[in-house]
């Protein structure tokens, strides 16, 4: 291979879980509320880890050369706290449900997701303040149209950050769930990828989610109501070096 | 992996293997010493127009390269030859846009197609443009060192925009003798003076780094796993 550790394949499943995310959420929206599965905020305890596992599983995110030396975040009662110190500018969390799409989004309260991330220091600065803030309206007991108006407040009172050039995370943990619908062939419900987020920009400017492109769009945030595009690239290898789940 | 280091690629493209095996001193020197002085022009240049526009455009899927506006490489440089749509720039690079310790910095035989995205289009081939311009002088490795150093001194490039990236997913492209084809891959590019930290280039990192020198020009690559055309490379 030439650039380094392989960085394989999983387009079309990438597309999966893009749809997955996006329209795929259309069979919850036309299934009855009474079969809604995550109506609302499940207790607490239900979202929380313990202490180790939680760093470990934080540190899977990325390779273990880069989070070794990284912050660690846990979720606690009250939000993230600060676990482990780190050194070299990367912060690894375990992401919940609430940071997905605010929209059309059935599993926004599902208590098995969790989503290992090791953010680079740019996006330590100006992405994971969206993840502090989320996190806090969360467990304030908010709905996620609250949270929403919330997290918009705080932008447009220059409370959130704009995302700075660069920012970036890795997301190759073994771990990780993202979804109760499988999103690979063989049913996992994670892939190994790196995100790239940016300013919000005509998408088009990086091929996304064009035929064949390696290049997905997350509609994570997507201006609804982060101001931030979540590009994603499926790396084909966790970050323990096994390879990813493919075909 | 445990037979060769493999690093970077050229802020125009081209992935640099340096490869551990005995015979690779030989090798290095023998390019080296092969690839010292510019060819004649015509070995640089392409059968054809019409050849080198559909090469160009295998740098990126169909999708976005279908739209791109593309130039090709004629006696007198660059020029363009389709008019675009999309803000999509397609072009085939030459040797001497790879970095200038490379062996093979003037073999007539590398061909690298990109697909840059528009703000890449415009930060990135004004120094496409002027590297050929100094390579058709006949100026020497180290005179278009300088020379490219002192536009960046005077401003007279552009330092990349932010989200400056091009695809280079073309099975046809033709690095070096020692690297071959390459991987299909992105290319993502920012001043070095923004201190980008991508963890690249550490061990199970999928992200590679190359610092450029004289260009101030920090370039990250990936590894994707299809050409352009939706085939998959070969996973080595």
């Amino acid at each position: 291979m030439m650039a380094s550790n392989a960085v394989r394949r999983c387009t079309i499943f990438g597309w999966i879980f893009v749809l997955a995310m996006v329209l795929g959420s259309a069979q919850y929206a036309c299934a009855k509320d009474d079969k809604a599965p995550y109506p609302s905020m499940a207790p607490l305890d239900q979202y929380l880890m313990g202490r180790d596992a939680e760093i470990a599983m934080a540190r899977s995110a990325a390779p273990e050369a880069i989070s070794r030396d990284a912050e660690i975040l846990v979720l606690g009662q009250h939000g993230y706290e600060t676990a482990v110190k780190g050194k070299n500018g990367f912060v690894c969390d375990v992401e919940r449900s609430w940071m997905g799409p605010f929209e059309k989004n059935p599993e926004f309260w599902n208590p098995k997701v969790r989503g290992a991330g090791c953010y680079n220091p740019q996006a330590a600065r100006s992405v994971l303040p969206i993840a502090y803030l989320r996190t806090k309206l969360a467990l304030a007991g908010l709905s996620p149209a609250e949270i929403a108006e919330g997290i918009k407040a705080a932008y447009a009172k220059k409370e959130l950050p704009p995302v700075e050039p660069g920012a970036m995370s890795f997301m190759m943990s073994k771990q990780t769930y993202l979804t109760d619908r499988g999103i690979t062939s063989d049913g996992a419900h994670n892939m190994a990828h790196v995100m790239f987020f940016t300013a919000l920009m005509d998408t088009a400017n990086w091929g996304a989610n064009l035929d064949n492109s390696p290049i997905l769009l997350n509609p994570q945030f997507n201006g609804s109501p982060e101001p931030v595009e979540v590009y994603m690239v499926c790396t084909g290898a966790w970050s323990d070096g096994t390879p990813a789940p493919v075909s | 992996m445990s037979r060769k280091i493999i690093k970077t690629i050229s802020l125009g493209s081209f992935v640099l293997v340096i490869a551990l095996s005995p015979a690779w001193p030989t090798q290095a020197q023998e390019s080296g010493a092969l690839y010292e002085r510019m060819a004649p022009i015509d070995q640089y240049l392409m059968t054809d127009r019409n050849t080198e526009i559909a090469f160009a455009r295998t740098a990126a899927p169909e999708s976005i390269s279908r739209d791109a506006e593309v130039w090709v490489f004629g006696r007198h440089g660059y020029e363009a030859a389709v008019k675009g749509k999309n803000g999509w720039v397609c072009i085939v690079e030459r040797s001497w846009m790879a970095p200038f310790d490379d062996p093979e910095f003037l073999n007539p035989d590398q061909r690298v197609p990109l697909c840059l995205n528009p703000p890449a289009a415009r930060t990135h081939l004004p120094l496409t443009f002027k590297t050929t311009e100094l390579a058709m002088a006949g100026q020497s490795k180290t005179q278009m060192f300088d020379s490219i150093k002192a536009a960046y001194d005077k401003n007279e490039l552009p330092l990349p925009e932010p989200g400056s990236m091009c695809y280079m997913l073309s099975k046809q492209q033709f690095f070096s003798h020692r690297v071959g084809n390459g991987d299909p891959h992105l290319m993502f590019w920012f001043p070095q003076k923004d201190h980008q930290d991508w963890g690249a280039d550490f061990p199970g990192s999928p992200i590679d780094i190359h610092q450029y020198s004289p260009q101030p020009i920090t370039e990250f690559d990936i590894s994707v796993s299809k050409w352009s055309d939706g085939t998959a490379a070969p996973a080595n």
